[in-house]
């Protein structure tokens, strides 16, 4: 007992001033997510990493849009998303204090425009998603002007551009039959 | 990986199995040098597993139900045991039901540890263990629409919701004593946790005759959800919300199962930070169990100073995770984040600080004085029924038997490491916190060497790629007990089945045993001391089976009651 009240005097008052005071994390803790819309290409990246479903994607082809959303409220600050950016546009931060007073203030989320298929007119791909991809080609030592020239691929849906290829090897393939006989 | 020649370990089982049962044996499968799957007659099973359980020192991982009808048209069932004999290994007994009479042999008469399993079976497969006595529905409830049985492949989506059948509880609550007793409900909320669980107290006068009691009241659905939903990777961090005190654990025997199955290696550093969070991991819990064992016999003062030095561990893990609980670390091939030198000093200082504090903690709790009345003799399970039973961690520790995997099938960096197994022979709730307060020390231990041996290196393994259907065992000590994980690969990116096991799923059935003979008042310490994964109910009705007259008490003045031991709720 005597030792128990001693302890009890060493250790004095351990209660932590917070919310008064502001309550340090270590430099690793992993909080709320930080997004960088700026930086980010709509790729889905996260959205498929993310474990929770809190990241999600929709794609609207009527307005040729696409909306990234994030849903804190279910979140599981795992960081994978931040561990699959291409761009660093997410990052988990320090903090912690996540109450909202409304549902919808837990919601986050970004619209992005689709480039329509060059042939197909259809909206496909974030028009950033193609300009990073070419960035990154001249990034890569590519010259500006054959970068450039690339843009109509980059720009071609993946359905026309297996037609196209289909469409190319069936104007080869008789010619080429012809040679061989 | 084997090298010619030298013989796998539980080969010996294998033999013994095939010299008494030649004809029953149809397939052998190794996993992996240390789990073989034996594929055997349906109606030999029962004294096949019998034969393992009680001759060769066989114990009950858990039993997997499996739909195989894709596979080879049939139901499988998966008996795991862990062996624990001279030859430390696992095997799995393996029995095919078929589709078109979805019954099997029960093994529950032979041995009793396998009653939740094949409950179990039939909710969520609907396969009818024949034999099993215990007719009641074990994980679903008593609304759920019969022949509708969530597991098999195909009948529901994990998000929909069948309406209910009936308005109104059916399950009746099974009671062994002779003569007239009082019923006394505990739940649908739990005295210690605050989880669901409804308890149900046979009791005369002060004293428990019985005990029987319900839980899954709160199934989450997890198998499936993994199973139609989730990647492989994803999984983890689902595994790490299976439980909010050893989730780590579940996530390494989940991650463990995955590599094992497709046989790809681990970096040894990557294992090295597994076993150090492991173990950082038993640090919080044990000394959070203590603490609450001080609350239940009304040492509230220690209780807080516990939850204070408690409060290093949880420091301790969000440096080296990032995160208090939910460590988010492991993938499928190793570990996401590293330990850094500056992490590795201030984790040796809370070392160094934990174990003095513990010290002095343990020694005031040790020596207030009805400490050991309040615990000494109380809650006793009988070796015997411990051997039944196959409970795990600090419970069967603590009558008498050395069962710990991270000693039996050495997994993460654990072979190596310092690992000190305590035993004791109280049998009792004494027991079973002072262990718990022993392990503290030992972990600590464990954390140092980690940190002092882990080699330089990668720590992920990647670029590898998935086989459909490979199967294996994952396994990790938990600090209640081990958990075991079961998984089988799909050949779409997810999991085929999932099955993963808590150690307090293997605690509760022999709870009934520990409970008997007791006062009212020690029931919240015994179940307590099993520091279950559940809920316990927020009040307590009381039936007076003489009187044929309720009464409801709330659970606070239960607690009370356990604490203070004074003014009877029952008078």
């Amino acid at each position: 007992m005597f030792k128990l009240l001693q302890e009890i005097a060493r250790k004095g008052d351990v209660t932590a001033e917070y919310p008064f005071a502001p309550f340090p994390v270590s430099r690793n803790f992993r909080g709320k997510p930080e997004y960088a819309p700026t930086n980010c290409i709509a790729c889905a990246a996260c959205t498929i990493a993310c474990p929770a479903n809190a990241l999600t994607m929709t794609t609207d082809p009527v307005a040729g849009s696409r909306t990234w959303m994030l849903n804190i409220g279910r979140c599981v600050f795992c960081a994978r998303c931040e561990e699959v950016c291409p761009t660093g546009a997410i990052a988990l931060s320090n903090r912690f204090e996540l109450a909202v007073r409304s549902k919808a203030d837990l919601m986050m989320t970004a619209e992005f425009t689709l480039t329509n298929c060059r042939f197909c007119r259809t909206p496909f791909a974030p028009t950033k998603e193609v300009n990073y991809v070419i960035a990154r080609l001249v990034r890569q030592r590519l010259p500006q002007e054959e970068a450039e020239r690339r843009r109509e691929l980059y720009e071609t849906c993946p359905e026309c551009r297996r037609h196209a290829n289909v469409m190319s090897r069936c104007r080869t393939l008789p010619a080429q039959e012809a040679q061989a006989a | 990986m084997r090298e010619l020649g030298t013989p796998r370990r539980g080969q010996s089982y294998v033999d013994a199995i095939r010299q008494q049962f030649s004809a029953a044996v149809l397939e052998e499968a190794w996993q992996v040098d240390n789990q073989v799957t034996l594929t055997v007659d349906l109606n030999s099973l029962p004294e096949i597993v019998e034969t393992l359980y009680y001759k060769h020192d066989g114990w009950l991982s858990t039993i997997t139900a499996n739909d195989e009808r894709q596979l080879n048209g049939n139901y499988a069932l998966y008996y795991i045991l862990s062996m624990e004999g001279p030859v430390k290994s696992y095997v799995v007994i393996r029995g095919l039901v078929p589709p078109n009479r979805p019954e099997f042999p029960s093994v529950t008469a032979r041995i009793p540890a396998m009653v939740w399993g094949e409950r179990e079976a039939r909710d969520m497969f609907g396969l009818q263990p024949v034999g099993l006595p215990d007719e009641r529905r074990l994980v679903l409830p008593d609304d759920w629409p019969d022949g509708l049985y969530p597991l098999r492949k195909g009948t529901m989506d994990y998000r929909s919701r069948p309406a209910p059948s009936g308005g109104s509880e059916t399950y009746p609550f099974l009671s062994a004593a002779s003569g007239q007793t009082q019923e006394v409900p505990l739940g649908p909320l739990h005295i210690t946790s605050d989880e669901p669980g409804h308890f149900r107290l046979f009791v005369d006068g002060e004293r428990i005759v019985d005990a029987d009691y319900r839980l899954f009241y709160i199934h989450r659905g997890m198998e499936k959800l993994a199973e139609t939903r989730m990647g492989y990777n994803e999984v983890n961090f689902l595994a790490d919300r299976i439980c909010g005190i050893c989730g780590f654990t579940h996530s390494v025997a989940y991650a463990s199962s995955v590599e094992t199955a497709l046989g790809l290696a681990v970096p040894a550093r990557a294992r090295f930070i597994r076993t150090l969070l492991l173990e950082v991991e038993r640090l919080h819990s044990n000394l959070l169990n203590v603490g609450l064992a001080c609350h239940f016999v009304g040492f509230d003062t220690g209780f807080m100073q516990f939850f204070r030095v408690r409060e290093k561990a949880m420091t301790m893990a969000e440096l080296l995770t990032g995160a208090r609980k939910t460590y988010a670390i492991n993938l499928i091939g190793g570990v996401r984040r590293d330990v850094l030198k500056n992490e590795r000093v201030r984790t040796l200082q809370l070392i160094a600080e934990l174990r003095q504090e513990v010290t002095t903690l343990v020694d005031i709790l040790l020596s207030t004085p009805n400490w050991e009345s309040r615990t000494k003799d109380v809650g006793r399970l009988d070796p015997q029924i411990a051997r039944d039973y196959s409970p795990a961690g600090p419970v069967i520790r603590a009558s008498g038997y050395a069962r710990d995997v991270r000693l039996d099938h050495p997994y993460a960096a654990y072979a190596g490491a310092p690992v000190k197994v305590h035993t004791r022979d109280g049998c009792d709730v004494l027991s079973r916190i002072v262990i718990r307060a022993e392990e503290v020390f030992n972990a600590l231990s464990i954390i140092e060497y980690c940190l002092d041996q882990m080699p330089e290196g990668p720590i992920l393994t990647e670029g590898f790629t998935y086989t459909p259907y490979r199967f294996a065992l994952g396994y990790a000590e938990a600090p209640r007990g081990e958990d075991i994980h079961w998984t089988m690969l799909g050949d779409n990116q997810k999991l085929y089945r999932w099955r993963c096991r808590a150690p307090t799923y293997a605690n509760w059935p022999p709870l009934r045993y520990m409970l008997r003979d007791n006062t009212i008042a020690d029931a919240p310490l015994i179940i307590s001391s099993l520091d279950p994964c559940y809920s316990c109910t927020d009040r307590v009705t009381m039936v007076d089976v003489r009187r044929e007259k309720f009464a409801t008490v709330p659970y606070k003045e239960l607690e009370r009651y356990c604490r203070e031991q004074k003014a009877s709720p029952l008078k």
